[in-house]
């Protein structure tokens, strides 16, 4: 259909998009690595428990960790060879996460499931979930459970808006795949049993704008080039002119977001068959050698990621030697900042030793003049990061009084619990205050509070445990009804 | 991989602007009235901006190697104390400085009275005002106002009630005559002893607006170079472009209404509008010293508040022949800001209003 364009929000900012450097490099397949290390935590919720022994054979695509509970998923082989290793690391962002170590013996034996034609609304389901399918657009919330909302719904979303500086990866895939993306939009919407399909995407892509447009079942929105633009709140603000409440999810709202490439990975799994364990992910930055979009294996080093594109960029460096004759000599100049994901929510990476997840959206090396690495000075007060919020909270409050060490009032002047944490504060912060820092600081407050159980738990008649103890917006936490607890214990 | 690698929580990339960034884009906005004043009042204006340029940054140094144990015996290394000054400065005491020599009025025949005065409360100011409640960012009122207003109220016999008294004796017979340093403030005050009977003996809004024919202070005079650093201001986005118009539009607005009661005459003379907002430090407080970052709300709505009530507090002063209104009226609103901050909270997007359930049915 043809396109037409969003509305606008408040806030938020307009970064340098530093797109150019990748965006129209050819998506590569990047060969299998030797070995893979294949994290159990590929999603929001429990890591997955590991449904294959030490030195079990297993082929690409072969189900090795098996989702435990509701909110997690499972987790395929990538390569085909031999099980070694079961061992905990330290993952990118500091946590320890177990991985399943695979040894590569190249034959490249694949393993997948029936293809379905015509597939049913629960066939579509069911293969979602058995295909390990997640949000690829960073969180990792299981597309099983969003296609299945306990709420009736009227739109599906596709997110192509792509919003984070360097990141081209979607923007390849819409070019490249766009008839797969779009035959998988149909399959989630046929899912959730319903025909109205809009897509997002960002004005700085008009050539994506242009391959959606012959589409006749999917609204084409153009979005200001604004970050963020896509987040889940703001995307269904613009293009639906929905607000979706506080705690509440999309699915409230009768809306459905899915990332396009979620799309093309629902596409694979039901006209292939294919399970989810390899990803399109850009590597860019002026660190490195060769910006590109490569479609690579889950559980691939970084290492080898980064060696696979030319590694560090060189710089010609003159090494005089002990007669005094100069010598012209490349070496390789080390990034300031190796991101894993995004510049604006990635994590920052100390070594190259860690392995991509189902995520991850990209490798960047960001050289001293990219990476913002200044010293913070006193805060100005000038309330420019509440002006860019998307969510129109109060960053300046929440770090006054986190920094104090008063976390309840950070919460409750900073309205902290709705923070999406997109980065916009900080990124226009004139001091440098490190915000997002205190703003989850503030949230693992509140979580760690709210995880502390005051005596026992009270159980119904039916053995759940009542709802976990939450804070609410003002910060303060809502106890469990009394009276109920006397009638369980009585 | 080397150990340069800097690890830190996201974003990763973060906007050019700094504080001295935004800082130097004030100093370059307030330029125009700068040398306005010194084209209107000569050289002797020149010589006082610079003593208070001087003088607040030597101050500000002056604390900060003090504080950071320059001087002492334990002190390894003054040069590094220096050096570490120099790295944090931010140009805020420079601009400080700047605006307290522009709301200064200068007085032809006593003009090195002035100098001195102006070097004392740059102290003040930077001192007593910034320093000693923690440098930038952690003053609770604005410096120069601040200073404005220690000055004028340590040397009332001087500077100020001279040039007003002046005033008041010049303005009622020719306003254009009035050049021994009046502000024009007074000019429209001494007026409206009149009632505003005779509105032909007020100042005329085009020779206000251009500043000429018109004493007052330094910087405030020219109105045409205060527009010109707003306009930079605004497209350098250091201040929202609604700010000051609120302000000058309400305090307009209600010194208009008020002007009729405050003397007696019930009647709202409308061409009273444009004198009232070009006369005295109207237009040049609301661009640049309401407009200071530190010690104003943060929040849009906590803005607005600050805006409309600093007008309507400024005009019903104003009204009821306060001197030295605009100054005071910054100090005021100043001190309530963190109360402004702390109730006016935007509620977040998505934020659905909960229905009052009806009680007793």
């Amino acid at each position: 259909m043809k396109a037409v364009k969003g509305k606008l929000y408040f806030g938020g900012i307009h970064p340098k998009g530093a797109k150019s450097l990748s965006e129209n490099a050819q998506t590569r397949v990047m060969p299998a690595p030797p070995t893979v290390y294949i994290s159990l935590s590929q999603s929001l919720g429990k890591p997955a428990v590991p449904a294959v022994e030490v030195g079990a054979t297993v082929c690409e695509g072969e189900l090795i960790a098996r989702a435990d509970g509701p909110i997690s998923s499972d987790v395929f082989s990538s390569v085909s060879g031999t099980v070694t290793e079961i061992k905990e690391l330290t993952g990118a962002n500091g946590a320890r996460e177990k991985f399943i170590v695979i040894k590569n013996d190249g034959e490249g034996k694949k393993k997948y499931l029936d293809p379905l034609s015509s597939p049913s609304a629960d066939e579509i389901k069911a293969r979602i979930r058995d295909c390990g399918i997640v949000g690829l657009g960073g969180a990792g919330f299981p597309t099983a459970v969003k296609v299945a909302p306990r709420t009736p719904v009227d739109t599906l979303i596709l997110n192509g808006a792509e919003c984070e500086p360097y990141l081209t990866c979607d923007h390849r895939l819409m070019l490249e795949n766009t008839d797969e993306i779009a035959r998988g939009a149909r399959y989630i919407a046929k899912a959730l049993g319903i025909s109205n399909i809009v897509i997002g995407i960002e004005a700085n892509k008009p050539a994506c704008i242009k391959a959606f447009e012959p589409y006749e079942d999917i609204k084409v929105v153009i979005l200001r080039k604004q970050y963020p633009m896509g987040g889940e709140k703001q995307l269904i603000y613009v293009t639906t002119g929905r607000k979706v409440g506080l705690g509440k999810l999309p699915a409230d709202s009768g809306v459905v977001v899915q990332n396009v490439s979620t799309c093309f990975a629902v596409c694979e799994a039901v006209e292939k068959g294919k399970p989810l364990y390899e990803r399109i992910l850009t590597v860019s930055g002026k660190g490195i050698t060769t910006p590109s979009n490569l479609r690579v294996k889950v559980g691939t080093c970084v290492k080898d990621i980064v060696e696979f594109c030319g590694g560090e960029i060189k710089q010609i460096v003159n090494i005089v030697d002990e007669n005094g004759n100069a010598t012209a000599t490349e070496k390789p100049v080390p990034p300031k900042k190796a991101i894993q994901g995004g510049p604006m929510t990635g994590v920052a990476l100390s070594i190259y030793d860690v392995y991509t997840h189902k995520t991850t959206s990209g490798i960047l090396l960001l050289s001293e003049d990219e990476a913002a690495a200044e010293e913070p000075t006193p805060c100005l007060n000038c309330g420019k990061c509440a002006d860019v919020c998307p969510m129109h909270l109060m960053p300046v409050n929440t770090a006054f009084y986190a920094n104090a060490g008063d976390f309840e009032a950070a919460a409750k002047f900073g309205n902290t619990p709705s923070c999406i944490e997109c980065g916009a504060c900080e990124y226009t912060c004139p001091a440098k205050r490190p915000l997002i820092q205190a703003i989850r600081a503030t949230k693992a407050y509140l979580r760690s509070k709210a995880s502390i159980p005051s005596g026992p738990k009270p159980v119904d008649q039916k053995g759940r445990s009542a709802p976990s103890v939450a804070p609410t917006l003002s910060g303060k936490v809502e106890k469990p009804d009394e009276t109920q607890k006397e009638k369980n214990n009585g | 991989m080397d150990n340069s690698i800097v690890v830190s929580t996201p974003p990763h990339v973060k906007s050019r602007r700094t504080t001295r960034n935004i800082m130097l884009d004030v100093l370059i906005a307030l330029m125009p009235c700068a040398i306005m004043g010194c084209v209107f009042f000569g050289w002797q204006a020149l010589v006082i901006e610079l003593i208070s340029v001087a003088v607040c940054f030597l101050s500000e140094f002056c604390y900060y190697f003090i504080a950071n144990k320059g001087f002492s015996q334990k002190c390894k290394d003054a040069k590094a104390v220096v050096r570490r000054f120099f790295k944090q400065f931010d140009l805020t005491s420079i601009v400080t400085g700047l605006i307290l020599a522009l709301v200064i009025p200068v007085t032809a025949s006593e003009w090195w009275r002035v100098t001195y005065e102006v070097a004392i409360g740059a102290v003040f100011s930077i001192v007593i005002v910034k320093m000693v409640f923690g440098g930038t960012g952690k003053n609770i009122v604005n410096p120069a106002a601040a200073g404005r207003v220690f000055m004028f109220l340590s040397f009332t016999l001087t500077s100020f009630t001279a040039c007003l008294i002046g005033a008041i004796d010049s303005a009622s017979v020719d306003p254009a005559t009035v050049s021994t340093g009046a502000t024009s403030l007074a000019g429209v005050l001494a007026n409206a002893d009149y009632g505003f009977a005779n509105p032909t003996i007020l100042l005329k809004p085009l020779d206000l607006f251009l500043g000429t024919g018109v004493a007052g202070c330094i910087g405030e005079t020219c109105k045409v170079a205060v527009l010109v650093g707003y306009i930079y201001l605004c497209v350098r986005k250091v201040i929202k472009w609604w700010q000051p118009l609120l302000f000058i539009g309400v305090f307009g607005i209600c010194a208009v209404l008020l002007s009729g009661f405050a003397y007696q005459t019930y009647t709202f003379n409308i061409e009273l509008f444009l004198p009232h907002i070009l006369s005295g430090g109207v237009m040049f407080c609301a661009v640049f010293m309401f407009t200071d970052y530190v010690t104003s709300p943060k929040g849009v709505y906590g803005q607005l508040v600050y805006y409309i009530a600093g007008a309507v507090i400024t005009a019903l002063l104003r009204a009821y022949k306060g001197v030295e209104v605009v100054s005071f009226v910054i100090l005021i609103m100043n001190l309530i800001t963190p109360l402004i901050d702390r109730y006016c909270i935007r509620k977040p997007f998505g934020y659905i209003k909960e229905k009052k359930q009806k009680e007793g049915k």
